[in-house]
């Protein structure tokens, strides 16, 4: 749990770490070597074109340009070069942090829209 | 903690990710009229030629419904991308074949949907793709009937041209 308590972890992994933000209905994405934080919207989009990557014609293609991957984070304005590994990681952690947003939201619609704390 | 999720949209993933689906499903749809209706022009069926072209408006208008209906819930829609569509026909009847068969294939993913829907408590997507299934009985029986004249009025002589304007008038005989 996060110092703040408006802050809460949605998901983590070795790599990084994603809240929700409950002041500014945003999820704060924390993934060395970039922050950002997204609404809702640009989540999806984002966590859509990191699984849109094709990892197996990485895996495949032997030349140097396909040991890294490109990725322009949302709202940073910068891109970064991620490697495979990296890109597994990242894609673990927004797909995790999808099912962490579903889990709540199933658990908002089952217990009627009482204030769920931690 | 919020319900982050629900106050961006009411919409299931699995939802979205059907409409999305059938956007481009109409959006290839429009196509394959298009591509028809060029086959009928080229082959001087004139009058059949611009009620296919017809279809493949309302058929760009049936993805753009669903489109903005995924944005209004607060979906993120997106634009498809749809192939080059190249079609062959061997005669005007298998131009009016290829039509049913598009159609029923739209029926069954509209009616895939609706059951979607009723699985996930999503009424209000329910009721908007009412007004596709009512849609797609009437898309189906236009493309019958132009197969039932096909029968009706010989492909030979002066046959080609009654059936080409009898054709035509198949959309004008539903309002
Ligand atoms: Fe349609």
């Amino acid at each position: 749990m996060h110092a703040q308590s408006y802050q809460t972890e949605l998901y983590k992994n070795e790599r990084g770490v994603t809240w929700q933000c409950d002041l500014t209905n945003t999820i704060v994405i924390d993934f060395e070597p970039f922050r950002i934080r997204l609404r809702l919207p640009d989540f999806n989009t984002f966590r859509r074109k990191v699984n849109g990557i094709d990892i197996r014609a990485m895996l495949f293609d032997l030349s140097d340009a396909a040991d890294y991957q490109v990725l322009e984070a949302p709202k940073a304005q910068s891109a970064y070069r991620l490697t495979l590994c990296e890109l597994i990681q990242l894609r673990d952690l927004l797909n995790g942090t999808r099912f962490a947003l579903e889990l709540s939201s199933l658990l908002h619609e089952t217990l009627g829209e009482i204030v769920i704390t931690d | 903690m919020k319900n982050l999720l629900r106050l961006h949209t009411s919409l299931k993933e699995e939802i979205e990710i059907a409409l999305n689906a059938q956007v481009k499903m109409e959006a290839e749809a429009s196509h394959k009229y298009q591509a028809m209706a060029s086959w009928l022009e080229q082959n001087g069926y004139e009058h059949s030629a611009n009620y296919l072209y017809r279809q493949a408006d309302e058929e760009r208008a049936h993805s753009l419904k669903i489109f903005r209906y995924i944005n209004e819930m607060g979906g993120s829609a997106i634009t498809p991308a749809v192939g080059e569509v190249t079609l062959d026909f061997t005669s005007f009847r298998s131009v009016f074949e290829a039509a049913l068969q598009s159609e029923i294939a739209v029926t069954h993913a509209i009616n895939r949907i609706v059951g979607k829907c009723r699985q996930v408590d999503d009424y209000a997507t329910e009721s908007f793709m009412m007004w596709f299934v009512n849609e797609q009985r009437e898309e189906e029986r236009n493309a019958r009937r132009a197969l039932e004249l096909c029968d009706l009025i010989e492909e030979t002589g002066t046959g080609k041209y009654t059936l080409d304007k009898e054709i035509a008038k198949i959309s004008a005989e539903e309002e």
